[in-house]
């Protein structure tokens, strides 16, 4: 490992360290416009697969909330709907790591990168909230719920899966597939400097 | 460039599916949890005697709050990113094994960095736990595997990456010599 390929490597790191908290701030507080698209996908398609379900959708800040045609069953014969919070927070925490990544990069035309990225990340936040208001009413609300959704094991597996998957690998692994896919020259000229 | 993302995605959801079947939560995740909380617990008790762990959850005998190593909290899932990256990049066997070994020991070592760190955030603010258990330490260790993997990705030999860098793979034209 030569010395330049140290120090650039190590001035990378550095300034995404930098970077981080900045790009969490303004993610944090620009969530609900940030977020807008995401939270429009999850409506539409939530809406149109699931449309005997869901009956509307609310947005406050970085919260969505799925009112649902599902009845809440009560001793007194008297029963609501059932609604569904779901926190967009936490399926899109992989926006500032890869704008901290991009500002870092410093490579040219960055804006496009950020915004090329950004737009990739969208569908994979509303797959996170989607699989998560699913995972609520197929799953973790119990079977009195379950029951009226109409899944049926194999459908609620899938969920499950989903959920998972939405939750605890995409939102950061999404984020630096597409720092590596769109940051081939500065890997390559780290490369170059590495001396391997 | 095809080859190596469609291979690191495969390997990613099916080590992911493997790690969810109950036998991979018998055998290898609840143990491997376990041995998170005994490290993490062990490493506390050189500075701080209150504490104790009972298979995944660390507590403090101090004020009682505890703390319970959770899927995502683990490190399983960042390694599982680690190995599809190591296996899915074209080298030798002997550079993925040693490639495998540091990267799951800075992985794994960070992850209990984690621990700690949110067994105490969680003491002094529940605020700050939060934030830093779903969002920040999350970003954290995942960074630490993609700096893992191109440290050394960058340091595998020249031929160890012929047709297959990030910046050149399969399928394309080779790795310019000098890059």
């Amino acid at each position: 490992m030569t010395d330049p390929f140290r120090r650039s490597l190590a001035g990378l790191i550095v300034r995404v360290f930098a970077w981080l908290p900045v790009t969490f701030a303004i993610w944090y507080v620009a969530a609900p416009i940030l977020l807008w698209p995401a939270a429009f996908m999850a409506e539409i398609i939530g809406r149109s697969a699931w449309a005997d379900i869901i009956r509307g959708v609310e947005r406050a800040r970085a919260e969505l909330t799925f009112v649902t045609t599902l009845k809440a069953g009560s001793a007194g014969g008297r029963s609501g709907d059932i609604v569904v919070g779901v926190d967009l927070l936490l399926y899109s925490f992989g926006l500032p790591l890869y704008a901290a990544l991009v500002l870092a990069a410093k490579e040219p035309r960055w804006p496009r990168r950020l915004l090329f990225g950004y737009a990739v990340l969208m569908p994979f936040v509303a797959w996170g909230a989607l699989a998560d208001f699913l995972k609520t009413i197929a799953i973790t609300m119990g079977s009195q719920i379950a029951s009226q959704t109409g899944f049926v094991a194999w459908q609620r597996e899938a969920i499950a899966f989903s959920y998972q998957f939405g939750a605890l690998i995409l939102p950061t692994v999404v984020p630096l597939v597409v720092w590596v896919v769109t940051h081939r020259p500065l890997l390559e000229r780290l490369r170059a400097r590495s001396g391997a | 460039m095809l080859r190596f993302f469609t291979t690191f995605i495969l390997l990613q959801v099916a080590l992911f599916a493997a790690e969810l079947t109950p036998w991979g939560q018998h055998y290898f995740v609840v143990p491997w949890t376990d041995t998170v909380a005994a490290i993490s617990a062990w490493l506390l008790t050189l500075f701080d005697p209150n504490v104790a762990a009972a298979g995944k959850v660390l507590r403090s005998t101090g004020n009682g709050f505890a703390v319970s190593i959770e899927a995502g909290c683990n490190g399983i899932e960042a390694t599982i990113a680690l190995v599809a990256a190591i296996f899915a990049f074209p080298a030798s066997w002997r550079d993925r094994l040693i490639g495998l070994g540091v990267g799951i020991v800075a992985v794994q070592g960070l992850n209990i960095v984690r621990v700690i760190s949110l067994f105490y955030l969680g003491q002094w603010s529940m605020k700050a736990f939060d934030w830093a258990h779903l969002y920040v330490w999350q970003a954290l260790i995942m960074l630490d595997v993609l700096v893992v993997w191109l440290i050394w990705v960058l340091m595998l030999p020249r031929e160890g990456v012929a047709g297959g860098s990030p910046t050149g793979p399969a399928g394309g034209s080779p790795a310019p010599a000098s890059a």
